[in-house]
């Protein structure tokens, strides 16, 4: 396992970052834009140091200093697009692996990234002795898609008055959306942050504050912070406002911040803080490792919580007034999760993104104890039992999650979840709910190992983490210490080990290494011979989301003499287990049961089996396994389950068992645990539903009043006229979860005639009626919403006749009732709002309930005007719910646009993620309907949305091309000027906008040329084409800058690519539309016949063929990616080659060379092939780098951007020393320290990348020979400047001349034995 | 039921101007009328003093009209002047500045009074005074002492100085009780929400009949959470009325900065002794609430004034 490899951490990084200067000098919250610079102090720790990688997103940088030297630097991100809009591809698998490759290629934790930093030579010359770096980086962010969320309300006031407010947030590690960092959470380092605002406004950040000063005008002020501890970047965050100050009054080390005019309600919601804190610190022994605390609330949060170093940022919606019940337990959850993620996952980081399961397992671990403690053990259960159920839901349906991937020799097929749409290999590429069951898992597999180990093991190996990281962290000056402050995966299970002694290898390597839960059939037979219990487990191993569990399992048998636990060993065949039992005597007379807590009771045995003792069976009762259990047994066993067992988890699952046995024992068995106020409310709740159910299916030999009618009048009515319901007196919460519950069951009921009985829609209407809160102290918020809901459910379809069109007249007088109440609602709602706009929501969901029974005519003007901005957002939320049914039921093409509209627009990030979800559980279509929906454009615009296309985005980016011109010699300025009458054919499509472009003086160069920067910035929003109109000649400015003129493109509203969660949610999306492979509304592709030229087998092209199996389908990315043959795939290329082949699947290289060679010189470099490039970056970059002199030439583009592609291809061509395999020995040491990887040689480079360019013209020509004659033009400049390849390309020529020859080249022929291929 | 609607409202407009009149079909009217021809009656009478024998009907109009104005803007600012010096009721004075104010010699008022010549002109009849209803009086009034002269109003009824218990069964059954409470509240929210919907932007969920169950527009906000977390006045009040002990704690550990001592009253004091800890917590908070070390307190530094980079 390669686990037991990364014992000690290595850095990929050729450097130690130590600390890290944050000064971001101006927010403009009207522009909602931000500059600042950083400084990051770095140690080498190799010699010759020649680049620094960073990570930067959309940040403008001016410019790069190291130890005050100008520094040439490159900034590339293939994530802003992930394929290029040419391609014609819209497959899934595709964009999927393209998507991970580009992921990759800026992984921090790969050691790459954006932005790389070219080191002086000065710097770098100083021979042996390792010097302390410091990169100095000013840069600017404008309108920020991503990384910082400005609120600005648009009244009158000034900027505090409205409450503008802006706050850092991201989907893991996304701080360099925001400032350029080392983006990784094993990179720690020491922090200095600094933040100039507003006098009014307060900065709240990481760390302690030391110091506010005023500025020289007095009227903003700095916030001086310090954070000590070693801190990764993406634990740092920052929220500025107008806050309001408390000072929590039992500690005073920790600060609330809140939004105007909200004190009241932030006072009491956080009076409960201390006690999580007293919690957490007590079971872990062990202080809190920060020295204070900060919780900020903002509006439009990103996710309720998100915890970073010393502070949390969460949604001000959690804050809640003492009136309130229903939102307190979520709130104190809330704060309880946040604060776990303090220790585990802020203080101690991770060291890699597969031991994320270690930290977010702890945190989810202790976050359980917490909910044990507080809210007591039956919650605890259900809410173990819930999570459970969830993950088991999950992973049945998706196939299995995987908590610890291993990724060696990582290739495509290899993949640890092939089920998945998408790549686990990094978060930014993983779903949304993918990561939510993975965090659910992961707390899940913390609880079993607990149970193998012990709580109080488990707890000392917290503390022993914790004491090792803050011993750690207090060591100052000792960088490399600080790598004790990562946990991994081996490092806990090594302390798991030491501490407890105890071998949990099996167990982690089934639910950790392994995916998939446990499905277990049980049923069994008594023998009464024998006196034995004859249980049958069966497992279903064979579906997806499965695997087989072999191993212990308990099960706890209920017999008359008492309960008993059996511990049953699982083996690969044995399915039969005999359980002796103890029970020889018969039934006693009158004499009590012994429960399995030592309580004995009275039972009426008269239901059961008389020859057999058993009460009831569980299986796994302690939930020891993550599984799934269908049990078989009698229906008095479920009832004697139901009212005797104490175990909240047994008694829910008999409950849902029940449902299967309407008969009249049932209903007394629910109604009994109904009435019973020891039990646990939330099994009430549930067995209000049941009861419903049950009623439903004995609706002809049902007896009395509708189901549970008496027993609410008798429990909540007053006694003198049973049918007004008492004043609300909301004390004794269970049963105000109970009042809420039952209407909503009730309602459920439905007569003969499938209606829901008169009788009890006219009681919810009295409950309606006579509800009184005035002399509650708890507001009927919710309840009221409840009694809307019930309402709701009340509601069963019309009955049309002739289609007729529904008026007001002949409305249903029962739905008029319901109407003209949901109308009063709703327009109340208007004067006297409710807490979190609960009823607007229940009112919305009605209405749209109405709509689609046919009551009312479906229209979706009303919840489109709900679904907008400014509405609260949980109304939003419901609009939008609404909207997304009636998407579907209508097929409303108008409203799916609206909806995507809101996912490209809306400026609340939470909506656009919840509609892409929402779209996702209620689709319009799905792969395997028709629809007039599906269609050729819809396919497109959802793939740009994944793509982060922009709109306007024509080909050849200006502003891409420009950053080829960082280190211009002067014989490229002829590139140079080409590039400039490109830009200038760009023609402007909107406002002209003057920027100033820093233009720095390469001094290095000791010529006169100016090299200019610019940063696409990752502006997809407004995006900036730089137009240089007036490009004075740069010698005869004697400035180092000069401005050119920019041309700002109507924003383009893509911002898919600043929201890593929303691309997934969008790839999400996308495949439950049109499934992996090619959506079946796009026209066939010309070429029926896809050769796989890897594994050397044709397929019939799965788009045509769409009923492959799946190993077909996950062919499909390489083969649709080389359509063509290569003419040159040689043998070489088959054996595995993770370099050139790697993650980026075997469609991706030739897709980049492909354009390579059709765009104009210096065009901007694909996303996809500059991915491809760092995956191979070792060959292709050494092999470039031997190429190149060590002289003062030396500082070339070879070297700076030797993982451009691009460059490669057609720039540094020019430079090609004409004797190859000149190894500078200097430069060999650099890439030592790189990732080892096969070192390929010349000759294969040169073979491979031929052959890709076979590929590459194979693919396109296809899609694009009718374009040929004018990328031929396009070449004829470029090819002026080819010295060296100018025969190769003459080959290209050729090829491209003759493209119609592929499919009968030679190479296909090597696939005929290709066993698909008889398809 | 459209007339009644309107006889209602415009018998209000008339007691608004101050006529007090009743029942009568269109009083404000007859007033007006009266009063007009009062004004015209002396009009003529000023111009017969003048020497006229006859003048047009319309001359004479407009003579009226300019004098009801005349007179009119003599009350108004008479008025502003008393307002002005917060009385209600003008006194001579006001009057007198009225008429200087408006370019009139007041010294030869007296003199014009007492000419000669002047008409005197009989006062309009007067219609008899509405006669209070009936069913109001109840036993004999006591008629006046010799010390009170006659043009003084009336004692009032005898029954005013006695209590006259009534002894209707006030209705104490709960259901009816709740049934009236809850169908009033009803009405009113009904009503209101019909009003807000009729006076401002309307949402339908019909097309063909757009007055049927009208919805009151959804208007965004701008800063949508704060109306949606705060808890509105209504449940505030609710919660002050119903929850006095925790509003005590509350208030508790809001005061006590200043004063301590407020847990003198004995009913504060047992509160307090019910809930020990955190009283006891919010007061030694409010202690040191000064002391409270929080960088956020704490004051923002002036800039120095040389900062030497």
């Amino acid at each position: 396992m390669n686990r037991k490899k990364d014992k000690g951490f290595e850095s990929p990084r050729p450097f130690k970052l130590t600390h890290q200067v944050v000064c971001i000098n101006n927010i403009n919250f009207q522009r909602k834009s931000v500059i600042g610079f950083v400084e990051l102090t770095i140690f080498p720790t190799v010699v010759n140091l020649n680049r620094i990688k960073l990570n930067s997103k959309q940040c403008r940088i001016y410019r790069v200093r190291v130890n005050d030297l100008e520094a040439p630097f490159i900034y590339n991100d293939p994530t802003l697009e992930v394929c290029h809009s040419e391609s014609k591809q819209r497959n899934l698998n595709y964009f999927s692996s393209a998507y991970t490759a580009a992921v990759s290629a800026v992984d921090p934790d790969a050691g790459n990234g954006e932005l790389v930093i070219k080191v002086p030579s000065e710097l770098w010359k100083q021979g042996d002795e390792l010097n302390v770096l410091k990169v100095y980086i000013d840069f600017s962010l404008d309108q920020p898609k991503g990384g910082l969320h400005f609120v600005v309300p648009d009244v009158e006031g000034s900027m505090a008055e409205r409450a503008a407010h802006v706050f850092s947030f991201g989907y893991q590690n996304s701080t360099r959306f925001w400032f350029p960092c080392v983006d990784s959470y094993s990179e720690l380092c020491t922090w200095k942050l600094e933040f100039t605002v507003d006098a009014s406004m307060v900065a709240v950040s990481c760390g302690d504050l030391v110091e506010t000063i005023y500025t020289n005008d007095m009227r903003k002020k700095t916030f001086h912070y310090v954070l000590p501890i070693p801190t990764a970047a993406p634990n740092i965050s920052l929220a500025v406002g107008p806050f309001e100050i408390l000072v929590d009054p039992y500690m005073h080390e920790v600060t609330h911040f809140c939004l105007p005019q909200l004190l009241p309600l932030l006072k009491h919601s956080m009076s409960f803080l201390h006690e999580i804190f007293e919690f957490y610190e007590e079971i872990l022994t062990c202080r809190y490792p920060y020295s204070c605390f900060k919780t900020v609330f903002v509006d439009e949060a990103y996710v309720q919580v998100s915890s970073y170093a010393s502070m949390s940022i969460f949604s001000t919606n959690l804050l809640h007034s003492p009136m309130i019940i229903d939102q307190t337990p979520l709130t104190r959850r809330c704060l309880a999760q946040a604060l776990a993620q303090q220790f585990f996952g802020c203080f101690i980081s991770r060291m890699s993104w597969a031991d994320e399961w270690v930290l977010k397992g702890i945190s989810g671990y202790i976050y359980g104890l917490y909910l044990k403690k507080t809210f007591g053990v039956n919650e605890y259960r259900h809410w173990f039992k819930e999570e459970l159920d969830k993950i088991v839901e999950y992973e049945l349906k998706m196939g299995g999650v995987l908590l610890h991937p291993t990724f060696t020799g990582c290739k495509d097929k290899d993949s640890p979840t092939p089920h998945l749409h998408f790549s686990i290999k990094h978060p930014h590429t993983m779903s949304w709910e993918y990561y939510k069951m993975f965090q659910c898992k992961a707390h899940l597999v913390m609880r079993l190992i607990e149970n193998r180990i012990s709580m109080e093991f488990m707890l000392q190996v917290f503390n022993k983490l914790l004491s090792l990281a803050s011993t750690a962290s207090s060591q100052k000056y000792q960088s490399h210490m600080w790598s004790q402050m990562l946990l991994s995966t081996y490092g806990f299970l090594k302390s798991i080990s030491n501490v407890s002694g105890k071998d949990i290898g099996p167990l982690i390597k089934q639910w950790v290494d392994q995916s998939g839960v446990v499905k277990f059939f049980g049923s069994f037979a008594f023998n009464r011979k024998r006196n034995v219990l004859e249980l049958e487990i069966r497992q279903d191993y064979t579906s997806s989301g499965t695997q087989k569990y072999v191993g212990p399992i308990k099960v706890t048998v209920q017999e008359l003499d008492g309960s008993f636990n059996h511990t049953l060993q699982i083996e690969e065949n044995s399915l039969k287990h005999d359980i002796p039992c103890h029970s020889k005597s018969r039934r006693n007379k009158k004499k009590k049961i012994p429960l399995m807590n030592g309580e004995e009771v009275d039972m009426d045995l008269s239901a059961m089996d008389a020859d057999s003792p058993l009460l009831w069976i569980r299986i796994d009762p302690d939930m020891s396994i993550l599984r799934k259990v269908e049990f078989e047994q009698a229906d008095f066993m479920w009832q004697y389950q139901l009212r005797y067992e104490r175990d909240v988890v047994a008694q829910e699952e008999a409950i849902s068992a029940l449902e299967k046995f309407p008969t009249p024992a049932s209903r007394l068995a629910l109604t009994d645990i109904l009435e019973q106020e020891q039990c646990f409310y939330k099994v009430r709740m549930l067995a209000c539903f049941c009861l419903a159910k049950i009623a439903n299916s004995m609706v002809s030999t049902w007896q009395g009043p509708p189901a549970m009618k008496s027993l609410f009048t008798r429990m909540f009515c007053c006694k003198s006229c049973p049918n007004i319901v008492k004043t609300n007196n909301f004390i004794s919460f269970q049963s105000y979860f109970l009042q809420k519950t039952m209407p909503v069951a009730m309602a459920l009921l439905r007569d003969v005639q499938n209606l829901c009985p008169k009788d009890v829609l006219n009681f919810i209407l009295d409950l309606i009626k006579y509800n009184d809160n005035r002399k509650n102290k708890f507001s009927d918020n919710y309840y009221r919403a409840e009694l809307i809901e019930a309402l709701t459910n009340s509601l069963t379809p019309a009955i049309s006749i002739n289609n007729e069109v529904r008026t007001v007249d002949n409305l249903n007088p029962d739905v008029r009732l319901i109407l003209e109440e949901i109308t009063r609602f709703l327009n109340m709602e208007k004067l006297l709002p409710s807490f979190r706009n609960t009823i607007t929501v229940s009112c919305l969901r009605a209405i749209r309930q109405l709509q689609r029974n046919g009551h009312i005519p479906s229209d979706p003007s009303l919840f489109t005007s709900y679904a907008e901005y400014g509405h609260f957002v949980d109304v939003r939320i419901a609009a939008l719910e609404a909207l997304v049914d009636y998407t579907r039921v209508e097929r409303s093409s108008a409203e799916l646009q609206w909806l995507l509209t809101l996912v490209h627009n809306d400026p609340v990030h939470y909506v656009r993620h919840k509609i892409l979800s929402m779209l996702c559980k209620n689709p319009p279509f799905t792969k395997m309907t028709d629809s007039a929906l599906c269609n050729e454009a819809l396919v497109d615009q959802l793939w740009k949305l994944m793509n982060s296309e922009h709109i306007y985005w024509t080909r050849g980016n200006a502003s891409h091309c420009l950053l080829l011109l960082g280190c211009l010699k002067p014989r490229k300025l002829l590139v140079s000027f080409g590039f400039w009458g490109l830009a200038d054919r760009l023609s402007p499509h909107s406002a002209l906008h003057i920027h100033a472009v820093v233009l720095h003086r390469l001094l290095v160069f000791h010529c006169f040329f100016y090299y200019l920067f610019f940063f696409q910035g990752g502006y997809c929003g407004a995006l900036r084409t730089p137009l240089f109109c007036q490009s004075k000649h740069p010698a005869a400015q004697d400035k180092h800058c000069f401005s050119v003129r920019f041309l700002t493109y109507a924003p383009a509203a893509v911002c898919a690519c600043h929201d890593w969660r929303l691309r997934c949610g969008a790839v999400n999306f996308y495949y439950t539309l049109f499934g992996l492979t090619r959506p079946s509304c796009l026209p066939l592709p010309e070429l029926g016949l896809v050769l796989n030229l890897k594994e050397k087998k044709a397929v019939l092209n799965p788009t045509i063929k769409p009923e492959l199996g799946v190993a077909a389908v996950m062919d499909s990315p390489a083969s649709i990616g080389i359509h063509g043959v290569g003419m040159s795939y040689t043998a070489e290329d088959e054996e595995p080659d993770p370099i050139s082949l790697g993650v980026c699947g075997v469609g991706q290289p030739p897709q980049g060379l492909k354009r390579k060679a059709e765009t104009p010189l210096g065009s901007p470099p694909e996303p996809g092939q500059v991915l491809q490039q760092q995956q191979d970056e070792d060959g292709r970059g050494r092999y470039k780098i031997r190429f190149n002199t060590m002289e003062e030439e030396d500082i070339d583009m070879e070297t700076v951007h030797d993982s451009q592609a691009f460059i490669h291809h057609h720039l540094n061509l020019l430079e090609r020393p004409s004797t190859p395999g000149k190894e500078p020995p200097l430069m060999e040491q650099t890439l030592l320290s790189m990732p080892a990887t096969p070192v390929p040689s010349f000759s294969k480079e040169t073979a491979s990348s031929s052959s890709k360019h076979g590929g590459d013209h194979g693919h396109h020509h296809h899609h694009h020979h009718h374009e040929h004659k004018k990328k031929k033009k396009k070449h004829k400049h470029k090819h002026k400047h080819k010295h060296k390849h100018e025969s190769k390309d003459k080959d290209r020529e050729r090829d491209r001349d003759t493209p119609h020859a592929y499919s009968n080249s030679p190479a296909s022929g090597l696939s005929l034995r290709s066993p698909s291929l008889s398809d | 039921m459209a007339d009644p609607a309107v006889t209602p409202g415009g018998a209000l407009n008339s007691s608004g101007r101050g006529s007090g009149a009743k029942a009568a079909s269109s009083p404000a009217e007859n007033y007006h009328l009266a009063r007009r021809r009062t004004l015209q009656v002396v009009v003529s009478a000023l111009l017969t003093e003048s020497g006229f024998d006859s003048a047009e009907k319309a001359a004479v109009e407009t003579l009226t009209e300019m004098m009801q104005s005349y007179i009119t803007e003599i009350g108004r600012c008479a008025k502003a002047y008393c307002e002005h010096t917060a009385r209600s009721v003008p006194t001579l004075s006001d009057a007198v500045l009225t008429l200087i104010e408006m370019g009139f010699n007041v010294d030869t008022l007296p003199v014009y009074a007492k000419r000669s010549q002047r008409m005197v002109i009989t006062a309009p009849p007067v219609t008899n005074a509405p006669g209070t209803p009936k069913s109001l009086s109840a036993g004999q009034k006591r008629t006046h002492p010799s010390h009170i002269p006659s043009h003084l109003p009336e004692f009032p009824d005898p029954h005013t100085y006695i209590k006259t218990p009534t002894f209707r069964e006030p209705v104490s059954d709960y259901q009816v009780l709740r049934e009236k409470a809850a169908s009033q509240r009803r009405d009113v929210e009904r009503a209101l929400t019909r009003f807000m919907a009729k006076t401002g932007e309307t949402q339908s969920l019909f097309k063909d009949d757009v007055t049927a169950f009208p919805l009151i527009a959804a208007r965004p906000s701008v800063i949508p959470y704060l109306s949606a977390l705060l808890p509105s006045e209504l449940e505030l009040q609710s919660l002050e009325e119903t929850d006095s002990s925790e509003q005590d704690d509350q208030t508790d550990s809001e005061n006590a900065a200043g004063n301590i001592n407020s847990q003198d009253d004995p009913g504060a004091d047992k509160e307090n002794s019910m809930l020990p800890p955190s009283a006891v917590v919010s007061s030694a908070k409010a202690n040191e609430d000064n002391m409270i070390d929080n960088p956020y307190l704490r004051p923002v530094k002036k800039p120095k004034v040389r900062r030497k980079k």
